[in-house]
């Protein structure tokens, strides 16, 4: 990992999270896949898995590397160009 | 933001943890269970949730006042970055977890549940109350009020004379899955008793009921007894809070350019239908064919002519003016009222002209910060569209017949936007395009986006 790129990726995140976009942006993300029923089917998913496991036998890590592939599957293609084009809309505004 | 970032590889990795007894950050895949090996320190924090992890036994570990305190800080940074308090799921408390778990049944309605629908027999001419009271049991939010039991009640629950109470026991009769129909007679004779214009056996206009209803409502809501000069504005009752907005009316002196400015609120907005009587441009003598024409008539500036002078405070003197009505504050329920019964003129028929609507609607062009920030009129100006002003259609109630002999029906919008038309007794499956198509005389719309004070 080059110390230029990693300078870089920190810089952007820093202006993320100082300007609050990092968490509108999340706001956003969250609202888009609640809306979509993205939240609701996952957890139906995470509530299965720990009924099966039961609940003093699993930890954070097991549902996360259980329902990651799903999660990630789930997503809306739109949903992914949203977040992108706002990505870039703020970037652009930066580097005025 | 800038010293976030692992002190081994110096990333700001996803997942970032600080170390609970030193100032160590380091990323979660790794970097933070080295550190807690060889320093023995097992407690740490992920910086973005606040949740505590404890590295010995690979697992977070949960503390309520723990919690508590992670949720007040992310409050305070929340408030640092001007963005509003973050959502949290409902839970429930002590005295809500006895009664879940005391009564173990749980319902869930299928894509094919016909819960919340019931037929309303005709009790005589009856069918103006049943369309309006099917509007009402499908309204969302007025739904979720009285199925969640948060009416208290100032007539100690005396169903006989608090309407509130026989409006939220129809509730729960709507949607306690029963179908046969039910019978109105008790709600009737409430009305009849606090709202005595309609009281009678013929014929009443449902748009009159629904507000009479609604204004019962508001007074029996009330825990105090309403003042003289009832100041809808700060009463909070859910009436109130679901259907008042607040209409802006702009007076324009023509001499002095003053301008006199009023708030009032509203439950409804009723739409004119037929050509404007006193218009003078172009404009004004179309008719209008759609929801956003009426819209856009209601919004337009409006010369008030000669014989309508009004006292300007500006110039201390009777001047022409032009008065221009605009949205200042939508309710979250809009409800629209087509005029087709004109009573007041000479002609006593009733306006059938097509009027389109949408399935959803943007408010946006008429809302009066549009008039505030713009004082051209001819301009069509393109404003983003606020997504806050966004409505979706969830109830129609369309009236059949003439004048004399007329019959009313309601379509509603159920469960899965799965569309039924209530016709007295008898419910049957619509599609959207049925709604659509439909005459169309109260035209009820609900708020996309909730905001939380």
């Amino acid at each position: 990992m080059s110390d230029r790129s990693t300078q870089l990726k920190n810089s952007i995140n820093q202006k993320l999270v100082e300007t609050g976009e990092k968490e509108r942006l999340k706001d956003m993300l969250r609202q888009r896949l609640t809306e979509c029923g993205w939240r609701d089917e996952l957890k139906e998913h995470a509530k299965e898995i720990v009924r099966e496991r039961g609940l003093q036998q699993i930890t954070v890590d097991d549902l996360v590397k259980e329902i990651t592939p799903q999660g990630r599957q789930l997503v809306p293609e739109a949903v992914k160009r949203e977040l992108l084009a706002e990505i870039k809309k703020f970037l652009s505004s930066q580097t005025q | 933001a800038k010293w976030c970032v692992c002190s081994v590889c110096g990333t700001h990795s996803p997942r970032l943890h600080a170390c609970l007894h030193c100032v160590h950050f380091a990323c979660y895949q790794g970097h933070i269970q080295d550190h807690s090996a060889s320093m023995q320190h097992n407690l740490v924090v992920d910086v973005e949730q606040g949740q505590v992890l404890c590295v010995a036994c690979g697992d977070y570990v949960y503390d309520t006042d723990v919690g508590r305190i992670a949720q007040a800080c992310r409050e305070k940074s929340r408030r640092s970055l001007g963005l509003d308090t973050e959502y949290r799921a409902w839970e429930p408390d002590q005295v809500e977890m006895t009664l879940l778990q005391a009564n173990p049944k749980r319902r869930r309605p299928t894509a094919n549940s016909t819960i919340g629908l019931r037929g309303l027999i005709n009790l005589g001419n009856t069918c103006f109350m049943s369309c309006i009271i099917q509007a009402l049991t499908h309204t969302p939010l007025l739904r979720d009020y009285f199925l969640s039991d948060k009416h208290v009640c100032q007539f100690n629950n005396d169903s006989t004379r608090c309407l509130v109470c026989e409006i939220s026991r129809l509730f729960q009769e709507f949607y306690s899955g029963n179908k046969a129909p039910l019978i109105l007679h008790k709600l009737l004779h409430l009305i009849w008793t606090h709202a005595r214009h309609l009281a009678g056996y013929e014929q009443q206009d449902a748009h009159e009921f629904f507000i009479a209803a609604l204004d019962v409502l508001h007074r029996h809501c009330q825990g105090n007894p309403p003042s003289n000069g009832d100041s809808t504005h700060t009463c909070s009752c859910i009436i109130d809070q679901i259907f008042t907005g607040g209409l802006q009316s702009d007076v324009v002196c023509q001499a002095c350019n003053g301008v006199s400015t009023t708030i009032d609120p509203f439950w409804d907005i009723s739409l004119d239908l037929g050509p404007c009587p006193y218009g003078t441009s172009k404009a004004d003598k179309t008719v209008p064919t759609s929801l956003a024409d009426c819209l856009d008539r209601f919004t337009r500036p409006e010369h008030l002519g000669s014989s309508a002078k009004i006292k300007c405070s500006g110039c201390q003197s009777y001047q022409e003016s032009t008065k221009q009505l605009t949205m200042k504050k939508l309710p979250i329920v809009c409800s629209f009222h087509l005029k087709r019964f004109e009573h007041s003129n000479r002609l006593h028929k009733k306006i059938s002209t097509f009027i389109s609507f949408p399935e959803h609607l943007d408010m946006t062009p008429f809302m009066s910060n549009r008039r505030n920030n713009n004082n051209n009129h001819n301009g069509v100006t393109t404003h983003p569209t606020d997504i806050n002003n966004r409505y979706s259609l969830f109830a129609v109630v369309n009236h059949v017949g003439s004048l004399d002999a007329g019959h009313y029906t309601a379509y509603v919008r159920q469960h899965r936007d799965q569309w039924y038309k209530c016709d007295d007794h008898m419910i049957t499956r619509a599609t959207i395009q049925d709604v659509l198509q439909s005459e169309g005389y109260l035209l009820f719309y609900h708020k996309q986006i909730l905001e939380y004070d």
